[in-house]
């Protein structure tokens, strides 16, 4: 070990955990059950990390009495191509972990003592948690199990030991050292890729599936789940709540959703920030020179617009990040009351991440994933439902710590290969012996270009899909002349590196899905092709470059049939 | 800049700023206790340490510290 220790400060522990968000802390706490070592780290620090506590709150809810028809209508609404194992394992596992998830402090909605279960929608049920403090209680039990936990360490890159994952490499971002982490399972849950567009999302920087991906694990979706959220263009944020919907108007002041989808005019409905029926009528209506859209809430009371959102309640901490009509008040100056508020489609992530089992297996020995750094094709590419999110973050993680804990319990520790971390660590520290004059963050903000116009990526097309590849590559050729002066710059650097290589892999395996189905869209093969399109499209790395392969759906095997 | 105002006064150096932020915008003063705005143009005002923070001491501005809003349509 000593030539290991000139290359940075060595840490051992039995299962690593990248990622101390949702998904994350539920790896480690879960793995720790096995009554082994368990080190949960994260670029911020430990009980604030990720999307949970800047979300909304929301979580999906599937009845144990429903599992079956659950997951049957999900298959149904797939047309049979989703993973229907997953299906049936995700559904099975909600009722459990709200269960597991009170049980580790998390605080959540409660009618006459027991947890309420809100209906949302036919088929749609949801709870609400206390999402800013969740976190700060699961760190609460993580550290009374005797959880490890580092604070500030940008987890870069996996290492191997022969064909095993045994470890990773982590940047202090303060204390700028350079750390080497030895374990018998690593777990990465660093998030998707929101390529710091939509604010919500900033903490995803595709981090994660880069470094599966760069140590050779197999990822696929990259073409499914790019998805749009209708934000408030003043605040560059998202609008939570489910009821908004009713009052987005064009230009001329007539009412958007009533022209275009009637049927949500009547009934209760809950209509996501994500729903791409609203993107749809923002689109077309300002694609018929109706734009732009507002929403209008003149002339209603404070208490009838608190009621639109239906997710606020007044026993769970009131986070001001999601309360945007208090930030259209306080911070751009808009008087909700007398004025109408310009409303935006925001793209929100790219979709995909490394293929795993139900187990939270990726393709590589020594390496689980789970939340958006992993996929799993439970829905074929769909969803559509608020909640998903934080469902699938606290199922996987779970899932993954559990059978990462049992693994590590039993597993021989492979060693550090010196060799393998030398060329790892001067790869990640490569950009700090330049001194370039291009700022990351030039390369991150051109690959929006790429990623957000919807003539890219929400109607595809191969011609426009190729220029957007253009525009990527370009942005990402140019990190060759960027420089680091420090640990924070250099991950910044390897930020942009993830996000550019995040919408690579999207065109690319978008270029290759020539048919349309789920939020996947091609003007050029607008039909779907199951005769030669049912089959999902994985992405690995073969001798530095990515090779695409096809995987068919295994229908057979499954429960449900057509 | 989009940290518009950390208020040094105010601020206990709990930490919870520096904690959230997704940017690594924000760091500890071990020295004074205090959070310190160290990479203001990394900022993408994503509103997580003015939300957080315990005792009022941050206000963000709606505006990132760089990089055009790109239009959708």
């Amino acid at each position: 070990m000593s030539n290991l220790n000139e290359l940075g400060t060595v840490i051992t522990t039995d299962v690593l955990v990248l990622g101390a968000g949702g998904a994350g802390m539920c790896a480690a706490l879960k793995a720790k059950e096995s009554n082994i070592d368990v080190l949960v780290l994260d670029k911020c620090g430990t009980g604030w990390c990720g999307q949970v506590p800047i979300g909304g709150g929301i979580l999906a809810y599937v009845h144990p009495e429903n599992v079956e028809e659950w997951a049957e209508r999900v298959t149904v609404q797939s047309g049979y191509f989703n993973n229907q194992d997953w299906a049936l394992a995700f559904g099975g596992d909600m009722h459990k972990a709200v269960e597991s998830l009170e049980n580790m402090g998390i605080t959540f909605l409660k009618k006459d003592g027991k947890t309420e279960i809100l209906n949302w929608g036919p088929g749609i049920y949801v709870t609400l948690f206390d999402a800013p403090k969740s976190l700060v209680a699961l760190k609460k039990t993580a550290q009374t199990r005797g959880v490890r936990m580092m604070d500030k360490i940008y987890a870069v890159d996996l290492l191997k030991n022969g064909d095993r994952v045994a470890g990773a490499v982590g940047l202090g971002l303060v204390d700028g050292k350079t750390y080497i982490f030895n374990a018998k399972a690593v777990v990465v849950a660093m998030g998707g890729c929101g390529y710091l567009h939509e604010k919500t999302y900033a903490s995803c920087l595709g981090d994660g599936a880069a470094m599966g991906y760069r140590a050779g694990a197999q990822l696929v979706n990259a073409e499914f789940g790019s998805g749009y959220v209708w934000g408030v263009k003043a605040l560059g944020k998202e609008l939570f709540g489910i009821h908004f919907y009713l009052y987005l108007e064009n230009a001329r002041g007539e009412k958007i959703m009533g022209k275009h989808y009637p049927e949500l005019m009547t009934g209760k409905h809950s209509v996501y920030t994500f729903d791409a029926r609203v993107i749809d009528a923002m689109q077309k209506e300002v694609q018929a020179g109706l734009g732009p859209i507002y929403l209008n809430l003149t002339g209603l009371s404070d208490e009838e617009i608190a009621g639109l959102a239906e997710d606020q309640a007044t026993e769970l901490t009131h986070l001001m990040a999601n309360d945007n009509l208090k930030l259209l008040r306080e911070k751009a100056g808009v008087d909700i009351s007398r004025e109408r508020i310009e409303m935006l489609p925001r793209y929100l992530y790219s979709g995909g991440g490394m293929r795993i089992d139900t187990q939270c297996r990726t393709t590589l020995e020594g390496l689980w994933a789970a939340g958006a750094s992993s996929s799993n094709s439970w829905s074929g590419g769909g969803g559509g439902q608020g909640g998903l999110g934080v469902a699938s973050a606290a199922v996987t993680g779970f899932r993954a710590g559990e059978s990462a804990g049992k693994y590590a319990g039993t597993a021989n520790r492979y060693e550090i290969d010196y060799k393998e971390a030398k060329r790892v660590i001067e790869r990640a520290l490569a950009p700090m012996k330049r001194r370039g004059g291009i700022d990351p963050a030039e390369v991150t903000y051109r690959v929006h270009d790429a990623v957000v116009p919807m003539k890219y990526n929400r109607q595809r097309e191969a011609g426009r899909m190729k220029e957007a590849l253009g525009i990527v590559r370009e942005a990402r050729d140019k990190l060759a002349g960027a420089g680091a002066a420090d640990f924070h710059d250099l991950a910044r650097y390897h930020a942009a590196e993830s996000m550019a290589m995040a919408a690579e892999f999207t065109y690319r395996s978008a270029l290759m899905r020539e048919e349309s189905r789920a939020g996947h869209f091609r003007e050029d093969s607008p039909q779907k092709d199951n005769k030669n399109w049912f089959k999902w499209i994985t992405i690995q790395n073969k001798k530095g470059a990515p090779f695409l392969d096809t995987l068919p759906v295994p229908l057979k095997d499954y429960k449900f049939q057509p | 800049m989009t940290v518009r105002n950390l208020d040094r006064e105010k601020c206990t150096g709990c930490g919870i700023c520096v904690a959230c932020c997704p940017m690594d915008v924000l760091r500890l003063d071990e020295g004074a206790g205090k959070a310190y705005v160290a990479y203001p143009k990394d900022c993408v005002a994503c509103w997580g340490c003015e939300s957080f923070c315990p005792v009022g001491a941050i206000d963000v501005s709606p505006e990132r510290g760089r990089g055009e809003l790109v239009s959708p349509y």
